[in-house]
């Protein structure tokens, strides 16, 4: 056994709890799991059935908490786990799995498919068998502070271009902010247009708010490579930040998994809940709309579908805002089948994006997406994910598809009525 | 009128009408086109600048400046290529060029903003700092232009 | 040994270990499982009604929207034979009888004619579902031994009652002992393979409702 094997299989000893017990014992291999696993049904593989994705942990727990497990072992009748096994695994753990969490809400047993993979990742990391692609993410997030290699500079040059583009400025390190705004890397590398709208949306709401200048990246590798070290590193900066900042709020931007890792994984990683809430962006929205601070004019007339991202619906809870959002802003607002918190995933979400060699597999299954748009056929797309815009474009752009797609938080900022104009026009007079 | 800020930078272009934004648009993606390779986002500034393109060519050139900036996004999770990055807001730029506007659509902003971005890449790749002139160059440039019109 | 001495063993000594073997292995597993225990979730709560651990013990019950017509054998199949052990295990007369003359505890049975009906259909739906999971590639891919092993011990104990009760195949005494034995040999096995999930679903579908519960998604 060599140390970084021994290093993973000890991990993952240390992982399993009660949950994961009672879902391996409940399991009666009935396969609904794959139906629900878009990398499943889009290329007909079984190999790709979400409990088979854990058949190493499975046989980890059996061999070492479980009776008849133990004396098999002892009497020398049960298979080890290996190198060579955990390396083959890596292709079913991290690029056919985006940890959507559609599995966990169908298996008939209960079980939660989507947890244990999270969990087996953290064995994968520690054994050295995540893909190269997140591999460096969690690297550039210790050595540089991004994963993506975002730094402070490059933050400040967005801010800059939003204060040109919207003749509003953006706050840094202001303490007492109601707000503290994050951005993830996709946001501040693809996607500027995301902090205008914030800008705007804020103005208009009359909140205060602010960027942070140790803590503005959201996006959280370790999450993703599942490296629970490296996601608490992320997550205590933004913690200390907030504390440091004395902020009510803490707005998780457009980007999945960094809303998972922060509301949901970020107390139990620092190990103390937090002083301050965290709130999606979308979840800011629906609040703003709800009291009315978010007044807009005119509506789009195309047709228009929402994508709901995984990590914001059915693994984040939030479902019912950008439906409102929409409605509010759209007046031709047209659901896909399946919306909602039983949406399918764009197939690039947990780091699976990020992963080269997983392209082809992640455009097969990219039909599942085909599907639900070719029933609806909307003129745009929208949705509340960088990451899923990406990838989403990819696709649609690989199937010659031609339906733009556009953030949600960036649209209603454009039915802002533009007020901005002139405190800009009093600066140049 | 000359241009000195981004408020009558923004009116002014506002006040062209289509092929106009398409010409200004083209000019100022024209000036960061060096930080591209890309032969469908070169070929999409170049057929604006020549102007009065027919429209079965505009819908060409955008579908392949529209290719080349799905093609260039930087994946979650990838270690920025800031070099690559400039590149992909040239895309933008060039999309914003040859694409059939909306609505309120403002192409020549939307054009300036995307030159000014892939500049600013540019400089965190080169580590030569983000504080550019491009907005400056960009108001000359319009400048120049609109005198142009004037004198047409 | 004759075929009442073999009754006789199975009826007495052999039901005494069968149970025994049951109650322990049943009291020794679920300790084993959940005494392993979780760590306290310290993010803050959604409240949402509707969404909890307890929600979803039964709601789980439902097939998720769209997901039948994927797969309309598992659940049609699944439901049909699981109601249609229950009603053969607790609501025929002579194993009502068995539990009162244990435990004094009994309640009303159905008409034998039905609980007839209802093992033929039990019966069918098991070998539906087991061409099923021959024929259908994930199921096939995912099966071991023991998921046809299982299938046999829980087939057997029907089979052979109503074997039985119909007096088919071998004599009523034998066949009687032979239900009997393979109801023993049920007991014993399943505290130790996947057929335990019996008690542990209840644990599994509290911890998936909770943990979305949390989080205010209702599964």
């Amino acid at each position: 056994m060599s140390a970084s094997l021994d290093k993973g299989v000890r991990v993952l000893k240390e992982v399993i709890d009660a949950p994961i017990a009672s879902y391996f014992n409940s399991c009666v291999h009935c396969g609904l799991c794959a139906e629900a696993c878009l990398f499943y049904t889009e290329t007909g593989d079984p190999k790709y059935t979400p409990i088979h994705k854990l058949e190493p942990l499975r046989r980890i727990y059996e061999q070492e908490y479980t009776l008849l497990g133990r004396v098999k072992k002892r009497l020398g009748l049960s298979k080890p786990v290996t190198d060579a096994e955990l390396a083959e695994w890596q292709e079913l753990v991290y690029n056919s799995c985006t940890l959507c969490g559609r599995c966990s809400v169908v298996c008939p047993v209960g079980n939660d498919i989507v947890y244990m993979v999270r969990k087996f990742r953290e064995g994968m990391s520690a054994s050295g068998n995540a893909p190269e692609g997140i591999k460096g993410a969690a690297q550039r997030t210790i050595t540089i502070g991004s994963p993506m290699g975002v730094k402070l500079p490059a933050v400040k040059a967005q801010m800059k271009h939003v204060e040109d583009d919207t003749g509003i400025p953006i706050p840094l390190d202001a303490e007492g902010a109601e707000y503290m705004v994050m951005l993830s890397s996709m946001e501040i590398i693809n996607f500027p247009e995301y902090l205008g709208a914030i800008a705007k949306i804020m103005k208009q709401a009359g909140k205060t708010w602010t960027l942070c200048s140790t803590a503005f990246e959201a996006t959280n590798a370790g999450m993703q490579i599942g490296n629970s070290d490296l996601a608490r590193v992320i997550v205590s900066r933004i913690v200390d930040g907030a504390e440091r900042l004395k902020v009510k709020t803490v707005i998780s931007p457009e980007c999945g998994h960094a809303y998972t890792a922060l509301r949901w994984e970020g107390a139990n990683l620092v190990g103390r809940p937090f002083t301050f809430e965290v709130k999606h962006i979308i979840e800011v929205l629906g609040e703003f709309q709800a009291q009315g601070l978010l007044k807009t004019e005119g509506k789009e007339t195309d047709r228009l579908t929402f994508h709901d991202p995984c990590q914001l619906a059915r693994r984040g809870g939030v479902i019912h805002q950008q439906r409102s959002l929409m409605n509010q802003v759209a007046a031709n607002f047209v659901e896909m089948p399946d919306a909602g918190f039983m949406n399918w995933c764009c197939g690039g979400g947990g780091g699976a994006s990020a992963i080269e060699e997983g392209e082809e597999l992640r455009l097969e299954a990219f039909k599942k997406k085909k599907s639900q748009l070719d029933a609806v056929k909307p003129d745009r797309l929208v949705t509340a994910c960088a990451n899923c815009r990406i990838v989403l474009e990819e696709g649609l752009e690989h199937y010659q598809m031609d339906i733009p797609v556009v953030g949600l938080t960036e649209m209603l900022a454009e039915h802002i009525p533009d007020t901005a104009t002139k405190s800009a026009e009093q600066q140049g007079a | 009128m000359t241009i000195h800020n981004d408020a009558e930078f923004k009116a002014a272009l506002a006040g062209l009408d289509t092929a106009g934004q398409r010409r200004a648009a083209a000019r100022f993606v024209e000036r960061v086109l060096d930080l591209t390779a890309d032969g469908r986002v070169k070929a999409a500034v170049a057929g604006a600048l020549r102007g009065e393109l027919a429209e079965t060519d505009r819908d060409g050139l955008f579908q392949g400046a529209n290719t080349a900036r799905v093609e260039s996004f930087t994946q979650c999770g990838r270690e920025t290529d800031w070099h690559a990055q400039a590149g992909h807001f040239v895309a933008k730029g060039a999309v914003a060029c040859v694409k059939a506007p909306a609505a309120g659509e403002n192409l020549a902003w939307d054009a300036a903003m995307h030159a000014r971005m892939a500049r600013t890449c540019q400089g965190v790749a080169s580590g030569a700092g983000t504080e550019t002139r491009e907005a400056e160059a960009q108001y000359t440039l319009l400048n120049s232009l609109l005198e142009e019109q004037l004198k047409a | 040994m004759t075929e009442m001495q073999f009754l006789t063993w199975v009826r007495g000594p052999g039901l005494d270990i069968a149970v025994a073997l049951f109650l322990l292995g049943v009291l020794w597993r679920l300790i084993e499982i959940y005494s392993l225990g979780r760590k306290a979730d310290l993010s803050a709560p959604r409240h949402t009604p509707g969404a909890s651990g307890w929600h979803t013990v039964f709601r789980r019950s439902v097939p998720p929207p769209g997901m039948v017509k994927r797969s309309p054998v598992s659940y049609i199949g699944g439901y049909t034979f699981h109601i249609g052990l229950a009603i053969v295990v607790f609501f025929f007369a002579p194993h009502i009888k068995l539990v009162e003359s244990v435990t004094g505890l009994s309640w009303p049975g159905l008409p034998s004619q039905f609980v007839d009906f209802v093992a033929v259909v039990t019966m069918a739906a098991m070998v539906v579902v087991l061409v099923d999971r021959i024929n259908k590639p994930v199921k096939r891919y995912l099966s071991t031994f023991e998921d046809w092993f299982t299938w046999t011990v829980t087939f057997l104990p029907v089979l052979t009652g109503w074997l039985a009760v119909q007096h088919l195949l071998l004599p009523y005494t034998t066949m009687l002992a032979l239900h009997i034995l393979s109801v023993e040999i049920l007991l014993v096995v399943l505290p130790f393979t996947k057929l335990f999930h019996a008690f542990t679903v209840f644990g599994s579908r509290w911890y998936n409702g909770r943990v979305n519960g949390h989080k205010g998604v209702a599964v």
